[in-house]
């Protein structure tokens, strides 16, 4: 796809399209084609923008307060679900017996909704912060936890032979053959975790909040601000773009023998 | 992976079956040696017989069966979009420059945040929550069938080509065939997404089915019935994607080994 004798192709494309697009839904609000309720032209979301920015909504919070409040919950619920994960997944992945006894329970773990469990969390946690991150953690853990399973699993059963008759056994084959080879699922896995934690915020901050860019998107409705609620998709896909574009870099960085095309395929 | 489990056999099945037991036990030992209160954490037993004495059969089917068909409608709708613009942007160069853009900046949304616009689009009713299953299926659907067509091996294309092998026939006989795998991943995670799509929608904005059934016993104080729902979700999850997974390997056949 991508051109490599045009390489400005790459970008100006998607531009022009997006660009048209936007063009096409102003012209068709002003010509009166589409309502303004229901399809916010660009222009007014610009001026919305402006306006949860500086005057903020609802009861003047501003778009900052929501952004960080957001983030927290995210980079809380998700470091605590990777910091468990991953050593648990590492155990469990490297010893046959221990996965053949966790199957079924991390099968189940990942099937139960973990939006569902909301009603539940208000129970344990009240309604403050804990209901919260419990839950991306919740989502984020499970999510994790099989791909590290199976990445370790997955690995490549020449390379632990090959080093076996090498003599590496035990903490050495494991920290030095094992691991290696098993990270660029692992942190393929740390991203699609990352998703889930993005899909299960803006379903916490749908209920019982204020604050945090979901309540922003929900709250809108009680006013028929669907152009708040289209600047707070706006924005929150625009967060979860950022960091997933984060993590690939970070990938990069941390594995540089994996090359752009192996990556693109996990 | 599939072969090493069948070839592990019983045994595997058998620790499996230790493994959930342990852990139903612990809960259930947890929950009342610990003396707490069934409104805080029941035990599964609690659940169940809370389930039992406030749910009856018809009203359960019911839940079960808005869900399901809401599952059904909206992840039908978004697999049939998203494996024909998928597979049409991977065959046509032109369509992908002018869908996969939008795609792309569309797809970082949560698909739980369209709720409010579904709303204000399509009502309070059901395609609303049909709209946002869509989107969830849509996605990742489109997405893998997009790469599975342009990873297609160029070799394979250019030696059906010299067999006279061209235009639709190519398409459909050669090209789409070995894309199958991956439209099939794109399927199953496009299936798993909706699942988890559709509790949070009936969370939200329902009247009927299963996450509604979680919402309202927890509202009535009936904390034991909102467990027993919880993993009634789960076990429809599971059940509902290992279907899908056996329709899919039949489906892709002996094409694709796991």
């Amino acid at each position: 796809m991508s051109s490599t004798r045009y390489p400005w192709r790459d970008w100006a494309y998607p531009l022009i399209v997006i660009g048209a697009v936007l063009a096409c839904w102003q012209a068709a609000v002003m010509a009166g084609w589409l309502r303004p309720i229901s399809f916010p032209p660009p222009s007014k979301l610009a001026a919305t923008f402006r306006e949860i920015v500086t005057e903020g909504y609802p009861e003047g919070i501003g778009l900052a307060t929501h952004v960080t409040i957001t983030l927290q919950r995210i980079v809380l619920g998700y470091s605590a679900a990777l910091a468990l994960a991953i050593p648990l997944g590492l155990v469990i992945g490297w010893k046959p017996t221990l996965d053949a006894l966790t199957d079924p329970v991390i099968a189940f773990g990942r099937s139960v909704a973990t939006l569902s469990l909301l009603p539940l969390t208000v129970v344990w946690f009240g309604t403050g912060e804990g209901a919260k991150i419990f839950l991306i953690g919740y989502g984020c853990f499970w999510v994790m936890i099989s791909n590290v399973i199976a990445a370790i699993k997955n690995v490549d059963p020449v390379l632990v032979k090959a080093a076996r008759t090498m003599d590496v056994s035990g903490a050495a084959l494991f920290r030095r053959v094992a691991l290696p080879a098993a990270l660029p699922r692992i942190f393929a896995g740390a991203r699609v975790a990352l998703g889930v934690g993005f899909m299960v915020i803006v379903g916490a901050e749908m209920i019982g909040t204020i604050r945090g860019l979901g309540a922003l998107i929900m709250e809108a409705r009680t006013f028929y601000r669907t152009d708040i609620t289209m600047v707070g998709m706006a924005v929150i896909g625009a967060i979860g773009f950022a960091m997933a574009m984060g993590l690939q870099r970070l990938e990069a960085v941390l594995m540089p023998w994996q090359g752009r095309e192996a990556r693109r395929a996990t | 992976m599939t072969a090493s489990i069948a070839a592990a056999g019983p045994s595997r099945r058998l620790l499996g079956l230790i493994g959930a037991s342990c852990i139903v036990i612990l809960w259930e030992a947890s929950a009342r040696l610990l003396g707490a209160d069934a409104q805080v954490l029941p035990a599964p037993t609690q659940a169940i017989a809370a389930a039992w004495r406030n749910l009856s059969a018809a009203e359960l089917a019911q839940h079960i069966g808005w869900s399901l068909w809401r599952i059904l409608a909206g992840f039908a709708l978004g697999g049939l979009a998203g494996v024909t613009l998928g597979v049409a942007s991977g065959w046509y160069a032109w369509l992908a420059r002018l869908v996969r853009p939008l795609v792309e900046m569309l797809r970082p949304i949560p698909p739980l945040a369209w709720i409010p616009l579904a709303i204000v689009w399509f009502g309070l009713g059901e395609p609303s929550k049909i709209f946002v299953i869509f989107l969830g299926a849509f996605f990742p659907i489109f997405t893998n069938a997009w790469r599975g067509m342009v990873s297609v091996p160029p070799v394979l294309l250019a030696a059906a080509r010299t067999m006279d092998v061209d235009g639709p026939a190519l398409l459909f006989k050669v090209a789409l065939p070995a894309a199958l795998p991956d439209i099939s991943t794109g399927l199953r995670v496009g299936f798993g997404l909706s699942f988890g799509i559709l509790v949070a929608a009936e969370l939200i904005a329902a009247e009927r089915g299963m996450g509604y059934l979680v919402m309202q016993s927890r509202q009535l104080g009936q904390l034991g019935v909102a467990v027993f729902a919880i993993l009634l979700i789960g076990i429809v999850t599971l059940v509902a994607d290992s279907a899908l997974a056996a329709l899919l390997r039949r489906w892709v056949g002996r094409r694709m080994p796991a």
